[in-house]
């Protein structure tokens, strides 16, 4: 809320006061100082200046030039861009030697080879008010010469951030009020906020009806006859001006001004266009409304609205109507001031997309002890500035709402949920400061304002807002704690995550909402079955993020895309994060974590060191292996079709599925501008990371040497490395101890091996754990194991 | 003899500083020492030696051999050593380095891990809770009132069977005291999710990190001491801290948390930083209906909470400017974070 320093020290002497100190008290006090400016500083030299003559500039078709009496004898020609003057007018005239906001300063100087003697200012050159669009046109009977810092006095403005908690705070008696309270200043108690001492009368049904209590309690009308509608005075423009509000007549301003010296909205109506008396209705169905902002409303039953008997005339609370507001020929006024439910004002304020001062002051709550008072304050300033004559009686419908129950505070507990072992006095100052009186039961009494404080907890806020939380001291103490699950699990992706970029992968973080597209491309589709599927959001905010991930390698493609696009040579990326999905016949959302790699390119940095070599499939499976494989278990591979991917192939942990990796079908990988093969792969890390099992025991290191003994051989293509490795694992030779593939040739042209032959060596290692094995022992157990190779099927022995 | 032995050694001592590489040493000691060598047939002349002369002689001729023998071991070092040292000559030590592919983790893990680390210290246990989450866990238990602005789908992202994308970390808190007896001192990092257009300051899915202690006693005191040593150790113990009071739902009194920082070429300014405050009873109340027992009744337990956007924490600290670099993955940004 835009707060002016002058408005509010109508209520609170603020003048020792520095501006910074003030933003403190409000910062520390819960009301957050947004942003701070100083309007109408450093107006010498800035006077009122009467048009006297505008011609057009002889080389500047914009332009014009103008003689002025600046309230000396001579006329004083200045050179003007603007449009929106006549001759007559008064201006703001900045002469020669006028600093104006932002350091500018004023010189006579030529424009165009016209002399010009000073600067006709807008409204924002001084910053008096926001308004731009020319210059600020002086409604004013002062003189010219007058300097301008007589009209517009210097102010401060503040712009304030109110919690929800606080709409009492939404008026300049509601800050200067918490001022008071936190500053521990007298308040210059401003009558019109005490009681109305006009007479109310209840209204007939002719009058007003209260159809729709629930959401309007309390109605009051005032019927005022014979105004004049017409400009405001200067004192009254200028208020409204320095918190930003455009003047409008005196009818509207009057409300206005009302509204933020008290919070309380108002609505005036045209009585003459009212047909007959008031009801307080909900729409009807269908039923559409014409609000002053021009728009057309489409109500529904829940919105409240203000009629007469043919028509709405206001969405209560909210917007009044075109057709019934206060203009100019105006001359009787029915002046509404209610109270009205905030739930229901919030809800059609939001349905309808649509928020005026009005609406965010009732839809917080207003103070309903304040109804009649702002009503009468407001009349009060209409027979003074418009005339006319106002009923002796304010009408009244309903019943307000009641004031809020009194609240007990226990001091010791509200001293240890502090930490500060705060004397009941102490409490007891503070809370009387913001106005709550302690009755005979010890009980606090609310201030009709206060509708937030209801509980103990609440008195304990204030008392530490105003006491100041830097006042309390820290404590510092910690408790042994047991590690959770989620301990070991956070530690367990943080490894895996430290040991891919020690490898070079980049950790990734990609958004989980992804597109129709992405889901489409049916990478997703990996890690689902055909039993699951994704999760789509009911309105997705746009066509890029429609759905829930179900899937981590649409982002980590989206990412290799946009680092292709880079030119990185290298595609090394990872993330570790959340999908979801669900069972077809189950509307039970799944979360799970997963890992998933993306791998192509170059596996070194460009370098003098020759040209690096390009990822392939056996990188992948490396990796994987390195990362999860341990003693017991180890990872394999088993072939799988797959419509996106190249080779595809499910990951095995033991015997368990842990995950899916293949290549990236080659023409989605050069729709990317990748030409070389792109791998993916996707782990269920609940799958593959197995909680951390008791500590093995070393084993011995071998004291006796090992010999090795090679073998090649000749197979035919298709036969798996898996095949002949399984051979040698399930070897009963005591002396092998182990086995390497150490060569793979294969030649497609056929011209050193046929073409469905390949060629593979293996390193077998002997060793015994008692001796050093001799030449014969060695021999008679790799001939044991060659004659076994001997009689698989097409293996021969090279 | 013993004068044709010391002739020998002589021309020796003389021409091995004429040995300059492996062949001329090979020539060399195959001159004296070889089968044919000078050495080898002086020795030879041993049998003609008058007897008695012959233990003077036979050591003598020992003598010279051991010396020429050394002579040539002495050379084949050096010329090794001076092999060694040409090797090494040509070798530009400005030339780069062959260095292993480097990656980073990423910013907010950095972040979060800052944070993770300093609150574990602390006494903190880590804590998670689903990302789809129910309207009670996000908001009714959590205080907030049926027509609260941000319970509607303008705000919130809805399923159709009215599940929603949680808001906030919040609901970690509910999830864990409805499964664990008090004292709980928990934090729980993860996504959050609002209806936000994507731009330089918004994100629709982004990071909090929440945490919660509840137990007998817990004061404002412990809030702001467990806070100001969490930006002391993130951000430098002479960070100055504040604490703004503030309002939030499930919590009272609630704060905002400012930190002092100077962006570089700026002056130094106050910065937003995270939200906090005692829980609210409410929340307390409704957990208390939730387990049917009265293990958090407000009368026995207090607490705190709070949560901090780990988007902003990682913005702040490394003056990103756009808050999307931090979802986009560029090589070049990551790869900033290696040495961070």
């Amino acid at each position: 809320m835009n707060t002016s320093l002058n408005w509010l020290q109508d209520h609170i002497d603020l003048s020792d006061c520095k501006t910074a100190e003030l933003a403190d008290r409000l910062t520390f006090a819960g009301i957050e100082v947004e942003g701070i400016t100083t309007h109408g500083a450093g107006m010498d030299h800035v006077v009122v200046a009467q048009v006297v003559s505008s011609d057009p500039h002889p080389n500047a078709e914009r332009l014009s030039v103008c003689q002025v009496d600046d309230g000396t004898a001579e006329p004083r020609q200045i050179v003007c861009g603007a449009k929106n003057y006549k001759v007559g007018d008064k201006v703001p005239l900045a002469l020669p030697g006028a600093v104006l906001p932002g350091d500018f300063k004023i010189k006579s100087g030529k424009l165009r080879g016209v002399e010009s003697n000073g600067m006709m200012c807008s409204g924002r050159e001084l910053q008096i008010s926001e308004d731009h669009e020319g210059l600020l046109i002086l409604d004013t009977d002062a003189s010219p010469g007058t300097p301008i810092g007589e009209l517009f006095e210097s102010d401060t403005l503040f712009e304030l951030e109110i919690t929800p908690n606080r709409p009492d705070l939404l008026s300049h008696l509601g800050i200067a009020r918490e001022l008071a309270a936190l500053a521990k200043r007298p308040l210059k108690g401003v009558s019109h906020h005490a009681a109305t001492t006009v007479s109310q009368r209840p209204a007939t049904p002719e009058e007003i009806t209260l159809v729709a209590p629930e959401a309007c309690p309390y109605y009051t009308a005032r019927r005022i006859s014979g105004v004049q509608v017409g400009p405001s005075p200067d004192w009254l423009k200028s208020k409204l001006n320095a918190i930003g509000l455009r003047p409008i007549n005196n009818i509207v301003d009057i409300t206005n001004f009302v509204l933020f010296e008290m919070g309380q909205p108002l609505h005036a109506f045209d009585a003459n266009k009212l047909d007959g008396g008031i009801c307080v209705r909900l729409a009807r169905e269908n039923e559409t409304f014409l609000a002053l902002d021009g728009n057309e409303y489409a109500l529904e039953n829940d919105d409240l609205v203000i009629a007469d008997q043919s028509k709405a005339v206001a969405i209560g609370g909210v917007m009044g109507g075109e057709d019934s507001g206060v203009v100019e020929g105006t001359t009787d006024i029915l002046l509404e001031s209610a109270y009205f439910t905030p739930s229901h004002i919030r809800r059609t304020s939001r349905r309808l997309d649509l928020s005026s001062d009005s609406s965010y002051r009732f839809e917080r709550g207003v103070d309903p002890a304040q109804t009649a008072g702002a009503s009468e304050l407001a009349t009060k300033l209409i027979l003074e500035l418009a005339g006319g004559e106002a009923e002796d009686f304010l009408l009244i419908a309903g019943e307000a709402p009641a004031p809020p129950a009194p609240v007990a505070l226990d001091h010791e507990r509200a001293a240890r949920l502090l930490g500060v072992p705060l004397s009941p006095d102490d409490m007891g100052s503070i809370l009387t400061g913001l106005g709550l009186e302690q009755s005979k039961d010890q009980r606090w009494k609310i201030p009709t304002y206060r509708h937030d404080l209801e509980r103990h907890i609440d008195l304990v806020e204030e008392i530490t807002r105003v006491y100041g939380i830097d006042k309390i001291p820290a404590r510092e103490q910690a408790a042994f704690t047991e590690p959770s699950k989620e301990d070991a699990r956070y530690d367990a992706y943080l490894r895996l995550r430290q040991r891919l970029v020690s490898l070079g992968y980049h950790d990734c973080l990609t958004i989980k909402l992804i597109s129709q597209d992405q889901l489409a491309d049916d990478l997703c589709g990996l890690r689902m079955g055909s039993q699951t599927q994704a999760v789509p959001l009911k309105k997705p905010l746009s066509q890029d993020h429609t759905t829930l991930r179900p899937s981590v390698l649409p982002g980590l493609l989206d990412v290799a895309e946009r680092n292709i696009r880079q030119g990185a040579g290298s595609l090394k990326f990872f993330e570790i994060g959340t999908v979801f999905s669900k069972h077809v016949k189950s509307p039970k959302v799944l979360e799970s974590h997963q890992l998933g790699i993306l791998l192509a390119g170059d596996m070194a940095d460009h370098s003098w060191h020759g040209k690096p070599r390009e990822a392939d499939i056996y990188d992948l499976t490396g990796l994987i292996e390195s990362l999860f494989e341990n003693d017991k278990q180890k990872i394999s591979l088993r072939p799988l079709e797959h419509e996106s991917l190249l080779l595809a192939a499910e990951i095995l942990l033991g015997k368990a599925v842990i995950g899916r990796l293949g290549q990236v079908w080659p023409k989605r990988a050069r729709a990317m501008d990748r030409e070389g093969p792109l791998f993916v792969a996707e782990i269920d890390l609940a799958k593959a990371i197995k909680p951390a099992a008791a500590a093995e025991p070393v084993q011995d290191l071998p004291r006796f040497p090992s010999v090795t003994r090679d073998i090649a051989l000749d197979v035919p293509a298709s036969m798996p490395n898996a095949e002949l490795a399984s051979y040698f694992s399930k070897q009963n030779e005591r002396l092998l101890v182990g086995f390497q593939l150490f060569d793979f040739f294969s030649d497609p042209s056929g011209e050193k091996l046929p073409a469905d032959r390949k060629s593979l060596a293996y390193s077998l290692t002997y060793r015994a754990a008692d001796r050093t094995l001799k030449s014969e022992e060695v021999d008679a157990a790799h001939e044991k194991i060659v004659r076994g190779l001997e009689k698989m099927s097409d293996v021969r022995i090279r | 003899m013993i004068e044709q032995l010391d002739a020998i050694h002589q021309e020796a001592l003389s021409a091995v500083a004429a040995v300059h590489d492996e062949p001329a040493l090979e020539d060399y000691r195959i001159h004296f020492l070889g089968k044919k060598g000078t050495l080898t047939q002086a020795a030879a002349g041993m049998r003609h030696v008058a007897k008695e002369d012959k233990p003077a002689v036979g050591q003598k001729l020992n003598q010279v051999r051991q010396a020429i023998t050394g002579l040539v071991e002495e050379r084949a070092e050096a010329l090794l050593a001076a092999k060694d040292a040409t090797a090494a000559k040509g070798i530009d030590l400005t030339l780069p380095g062959r260095r292993p592919q480097e990656a980073a983790l990423h910013p907010l893990t950095q972040v979060m891990h800052r944070g993770i680390s300093a609150l574990r210290q602390m006494g903190f246990t880590l804590a998670a809770g689903p990302e789809v989450e129910t309207e009670f866990h996000c908001f009714d238990a959590l205080n907030t009132p049926v027509d609260h602005p941000a319970r509607n789908e303008k705000d919130t992202f809805y399923f159709a069977d009215g599940h929603l994308l949680r808001t906030h970390t919040s609901s970690v808190q509910i999830r864990t005291m409805e499964t664990t007896a008090p004292p709980v001192r928990i934090i729980a990092p993860g996504s959050a999710y609002r209806r936000d257009e994507i731009d330089a300051t918004h994100l629709s899915v982004f990071s909090q990190m929440e945490g919660l202690y509840v137990a007998e006693d817990v004061s404002v005191g412990d809030l702001k001491g467990t806070l100001e040593r969490l930006f002391h150790s993130i951000f430098g113990p002479k960070t100055p801290v504040r604490f703004r009071p503030h309002f939030f739902p499930f919590t009272e009194p609630s704060f905002e948390i400012d930190i002092k920082l100077q962006p570089k070429g700026q002056e130094a300014r106050w910065i937003e930083i995270a939200g906090c405050g005692m829980v609210d009873p409410n929340v307390f109340a409704q957990i208390c209906q939730s387990r049917g027992d009265d293990l958090y009744d407000p009368d026995k337990v207090t607490g705190f909470a709070f949560g901090l956007g780990l988007e902003r924490l990682a913005m702040i600290m490394w003056g990103i400017p756009d808050i999307r670099w931090l979802i986009e993955n560029d090589h070049r940004f990551l790869g900033q974070f290696a040495k961070a």
